[in-house]
Order: C-alpha cells, then structure tokens, then sequence
C-alpha cells in the first residue's frame, strides 16, 4: 500500500512539471510563432495527462473509490478535467494556441492541490452514495469546460488589445473563432452544470430529505448556472458575441472558482467536508 | 398596457431578474440565515436593524425573494407563450431559414454535387429538392428547445412551491423500544435496534436503524435504513440524520430512597427540588480520554472506556465538576448520583413532499430541452446551381467549419480516396 502512495504522488509530481512545462512552451509557442514549441506544448500535455490519470488510477486502487471527496481530490480531478476538456478542443480542431491560455490554469489549480494535504480518508456516511460520482463527476467536466471556456475568452480580449484578427499559421485562431468555441464550450459546461445541480438535489433529497437546502455551496452553484444562463440568453437574443461575451465568460469562471475554493474556506454549509 | 404586458414577458426583465436573484442570493450566502434577534444585534451591532428590516435574517422566504421570484416565473410563462407559437412554425417542414448576412459562401466549382447530398443524407440531414438545388435540413426539433427548456424550469418552481405549501416534515429520537405513532396514516415506527457500523480503525462508517412499521390487525414489518438509504412507508419518507448517546441517571439518598431515575441527554439537565440541586449532563465519552488541555473526548464511538462528565449547581451556584465511570456514585449531601445504562438512540426525519416528483420531472424537461437547444440545434444547408449557404441560429461558426470540410472532400477527383 505504501508503494501504491509513493508511486501516486511520484506520478502527481510528474504530472504537475510536465504541466508546468506545457504551460511555458505554450507561451514560447505564441510569444515566437514557433510550431514546433506548439508540437512540443501538446506533446508534454498529452503526456502530462496520461501520467496525471495514472496517479489518478493509483489513488483509486489505494482508496477503492474515485477521488472526489476532499479538497485536494476535487483539485486534481478538477485540473484533470480542465486538461481531458483542452485535449478534446485540441485534437477535435488543432488550434494550438489555445493551450496558452487554459495550461495555465491548469498549472494553477494544480498548483493549488498540491499545497493541500493528500491523505486519503475513508467516506463519511453521508458521501455513501453513487450519487457522488454522478454529482461530482458532471461537476469535473462543467468547472473543466468553464476554465477553457476562460481561456478562450481570455484569448479573444488578448485578440482585441493586439488588434489582430488573422489566423496564423502557428495555430492562433481568429477573434471570431475563439469567440465561437468559447461559447459552444460554454454550452456544453452549462449544460454539465445543470447536471450536477440535478443530481446533487436527487442526492440530497436521499440524504437528507430536502432536494435543496440553501447551502452556500448550492446556492453559488445556482449563481454561476444563473449567470451563464444571463450569458447565454444575451448571445442568442441580443447578438452578445466578442468583448462583452468574453468579460462574461471570465466573470462566469471566477464565479465557478469562487464556488469551489471560496465557499469551502470562507462560508460554511453542507458542503463544508469538501 | 400593451408595453407593461411586452415588458414583463420580455428579455429585458429575463436579465434583470436572473442578475438580480443572483446577487440576491449571494447575501443568504455571506450572512448566516435563521438566528435569533439577538445573535444578529450582537455580531453586526451598527447594521442589525436593517438586517432584520430587510429580511436578509432569512433571504430565501423573504418578501423581496418571493416577488422576484413570482415575476420570473410570470416572465418565464409569459415569454414562452409569446415565442412558442412561432417556435412550431418553425417545425414545419417547409420552413426556410434566412442566411446570416456575414453567411461564408462555399461554393466550389469543382464540387462534386451528388457527393456533396449524399455525404449530407448520411449526416441524417432530410434532403428537400428546390427549382436550382435542395435544402438539406436537420434537427427541428431545436427550434422548441428554449420553450422546453422553460417549461422545464416552470415545473420545477410549481414543484418547489407545492412542496413549500404542503410538505409536511418532522424529527424525532427514539430509543430502542419506543415506538412514534403517525395516526393520520394509520401506523406507528418502533425503534428495533440502533448501531455503528465500525471500521477497522474505529471509525463509524453508517448508522442503522433498524425498525417495525405496526399497523392495527396486520403484521409488523421490519426494515431496515441508514443515511442515504430512507425507509418509505406510504406516503411518507423516513431518513437517518442523526443519533446521540442517553444515559441513565439514578437519584438516591443515603437511606437507600430513589429520588430520580430517569434518561438524560449530553446537555440536559435534571433538577432535584430537595436540595434545589441542578444535575447537568455536560457530555458522555463512550471511548473516553482527555486532552492534553485538559478536555475530555471520545476516540471513537466504540464502547470501550466509558465516562461522563456531570456538572451539579445548588441554588444556581456551580458546586461541582465530576467525571465518572458508569456505576460510580457522586456523593453530594445526602444524595448519590450515579449515570449508567448508557445506550445509543437514533434521530429520523420524515418527510412528505408530494411537490418532488414536479422537481425530478421538471429537471428531467429542463435537461431535455437544453440538449434540443444545444446539441440539436436547427441546421440547414442551401444548395443551389452555383452556391451553398448554412444556415443556423446557434452555432454558425462550427456549422461553417463542419460543412467546409464537406465541400472540401466532395470535391471531384476525391471520390477515390
């Protein structure tokens, strides 16, 4: 079993530098329109990624459950959903030089788990449940697709400051197509989160008889859902695309973080075990 | 009266009250919600009044949360009566949507046309013939996606506003052998058996309760629940939210004459008119051990080193702190205390909320009606003799990129790779 937590937090180790060193051959790649940084970038986030899930598999042999029941699983599963979301947008469309922009906060909630304590504890009563999978794994996914949704939107203002619109050959994509995929990755985290706000209703109501409670970590769930729906309701009536869509969805990852980090350190609820 | 109606009904007021039950919701969030008059004048002096005046002691059934949300919902009806007519035109096959303006032109002039229309009909696109081409069109059924989407939300607030008028819920402790009637369902809960289950490091994992449902004139059925695993007897839902530890305490004087013998608590008290004497239960350590600032706690919840920590006051006066193993007498006066028997007891809710089975239906409309809007958006695609032109609402830009790369491996001289 020892083994088992060396060799987990061996390959968490690794996987954190090799997401590090994606993150800064990202930037090599945009900042000197290199395509070899670029092949180089994806190379260490595809590898990153495959070392990230191994540490991932190896926490789930030690503790017999998916890591989703602490701060620091939540953290490392959140940033293996980030990296599973870029990876999907990567070899869907090749634009690389969306890497730039969503490694880094990657390389920050990484950053962030690291710093908690990895001790594995078995589940309290309440978290018996296949609920939790359901719940917190829609979660992964949604606050994944969020940050490359930030990422991308992050990059279309960088777009607007530099006053280019061209794509060029190093990948770097149009205003217009950051703008776009921003908007159908947001789409699809909405429609995750829309998930993990049914599914942890469901639970609770199996749990502890009410669906909703009015816990701070809900009620910031319904806040971001609330102001992504706000995002996606302008888009479609009001022709709410570029800069103010692209604040809006920044705002809305902010709210997603706040939900995650902010609630657990400075509210108390339901949620507070997490 | 016709721009009150159009107000209410439309966008404008969407975001406003989405932005503002947002931010409304954020105060029930910072400020703890449900405490006493007295606790808020204490932690927040200089602005407890306009707490109070504000509701913002409880946000969530406040006036203001209450109107908000009766204008969303207004709003939300509203809007969807007004768009869905047009929504089911829109259904219709005939219906053709206008290209965009900045639509891209994909022509190509080597463009294999029948390759083009059959790549098409495999992405399940319905071909339509027109006078110079076709329409190929997909996924109608996005154009009702909103409206779903809104009946969706819809039932679920009619599901949560039942259960906040009729709901019925309760809590009540039982030892093993009580029994909690509900007589106007027609059957009572007794209490069979209460538990750990232990880990191998003395953890708990569960509690169980293990229990008889008795109705007059039929058998008794047992059942068994435990957090995450309620019992549903007719109507109602019990569900395991808490337990505790009850001791007995035994009253005597020196004579040998029983005074008290009753059940206690962690936090209750009992008093003796006698002697005017307080007993004050201030905790029970089944596992007991003492920190190293001098307080005492339980490792575990295993029964293994029982005490009890017993606080006495005489006319008000605290007399005495005492920590004490099961049996063994507190001598005060003429009295003897003495705490033991202690057993566990479990805590159930109930609950019936008739309004929950709109919120799962509600939820599961909602979900639907956001993957029409999303993931089955209405596309179609304008072939004429020397044009194409996609045409879609949500998502141009993918729709754009999804049919170039059609064009592109249509074209003629492809059709052998």
């Amino acid at each position: 079993m020892e083994q088992i937590i060396f060799w987990e937090e061996t390959f968490f180790t690794v996987a954190f530098v090799a997401y590090t060193a994606a993150a800064l051959a990202f930037f090599a790649h945009v900042a000197l329109k290199k395509d070899i940084m670029g092949k180089i970038a994806v190379l260490l986030t595809s590898a990153g990624f495959l070392i990230h899930t191994t540490a991932i598999v190896l926490r789930v042999i030690e503790s017999g459950r998916l890591p989703f029941s602490n701060q620091f699983e939540f953290a490392t599963s959140f940033t293996w959903g980030i990296v599973l979301c870029y990876l999907v947008l990567h070899y869907a469309y090749r634009f690389t030089a969306v890497g730039a922009f969503v490694m880094p906060i990657a390389f920050l909630v990484m950053g962030y788990a690291s710093m908690l304590p990895k001790t594995i504890k078995p589940l309290m009563p309440a978290l018996q449940s296949n609920w939790l999978y359901l719940h917190v794994g829609t979660a992964v996914i949604s606050y994944g697709a969020f940050a490359v949704s930030a990422g991308l939107a992050t990059m279309y203002l960088i777009h607007l400051y530099q006053k280019k619109d061209n794509e060029t050959k190093t990948g770097m994509l149009t205003a217009e197509t950051c703008d776009y995929l921003s908007y159908r990755v947001i789409a699809f985290g909405y429609l995750m989160l829309t998930l993990v706000i049914i599914t942890g209703a469901i639970w609770a109501k199996a749990a502890w008889s009410r669906y909703w409670a009015w816990d701070p970590k809900e009620t910031w769930s319904l806040i971001t859902w609330l102001i992504y729906s706000v995002y996606l309701h302008l888009r479609f009536h009001r022709g709410w695309t570029g800069k103010p869509a692209a604040w809006f969805a920044v705002i809305g990852f902010l709210c997603v973080i706040f939900t995650f980090v902010g609630v657990n350190t400075l509210l108390a609820g339901l949620h507070s075990y997490l | 009266m016709q721009r009150i109606v159009r107000f209410l009904t439309g966008l404008p007021l969407a975001i406003i009250l989405l932005v503002t039950i947002a931010m409304y919701s954020i105060i029930g969030t910072v400020l703890p919600q449900g405490l006493s008059v007295e606790v808020y004048a204490e932690r927040y002096p200089q602005f407890a009044q306009w707490i109070l005046a504000l509701q913002f002691d409880h946000v969530y059934t406040s006036l203001v949360f209450y109107v908000l949300l009766g204008l969303f919902v207004l709003n939300l009806v509203g809007c969807t009566l007004k768009i869905l007519p047009a929504q089911l035109r829109r259904m219709k096959q005939d219906y053709v949507m206008t290209p965009r303006a900045s639509s891209e032109e994909m022509f190509d002039s080597s463009l294999n046309p029948e390759m083009f229309r059959s790549s098409l009909t495999k992405l399940r696109y319905s071909i339509r013939e027109t006078e110079d081409g076709f329409i190929a069109s997909k996924h109608r059924i996005g154009h009702i996606g909103s409206s779903v989407t809104h009946l969706g939300i819809i039932v679920i607030i009619v599901g949560s506003i039942i259960g906040a008028i009729f709901a019925e819920e309760g809590f009540f402790n039982l030892m093993p052998g009580d029994v909690k009637s509900f007589p106007d369902y027609g059957f009572a809960i007794r209490l069979d058996d209460f538990y750990f289950g232990f880990r191998e490091n003395g953890t708990v994992e569960q509690y169980f309760s293990e229990v008889s449902v008795l109705r007059s004139q039929q058998p008794e059925q047992t059942a068994k629940l435990w957090v995450n695993q309620p019992l549903s007897v007719d109507s109602l839902s019990f569900y395991q939210t808490s337990y505790g530890w009850a001791s007995r305490v035994l009253i005597t004087k020196n004579s040998g004459e029983e005074v008290m013998n009753i059940w206690l608590r962690k936090g209750e008290s009992t008093f003796v008119q006698e002697n005017h004497m307080t007993v004050y239960l201030y905790g029970f350590y089944p596992n007991f051990t003492i920190t190293s600032e001098g307080e005492p706690l339980t490792m575990t919840e295993e029964m293994k080193n029982p005490h009890y920590a017993v606080i006495l006051y005489e006319y008000g006066q605290h007399v005495g702190s005492y920590i004490v193993e099961p049996g063994q007498p507190i001598e005060r006066g003429d009295f003897q205390i003495t705490f033991q028997d202690s057993t566990l007891y479990t805590g159930l809710t109930y609950r019936k909320d008739f309004g929950y089975s709109f919120v799962v239906a509600g939820s599961a409309i909602m979900f639907l009606g956001l993957m029409f809007s999303f993931y089955f958006t209405p596309k179609q695609i304008l072939m004429t003799t020397n044009s194409i032109k996609v045409m879609t609402r949500q998502n141009p830009w993918g729709l754009t990129y999804q049919i170039k790369k059609l064009v592109e491996a249509s074209r003629i001289g492809k059709e052998s790779n």
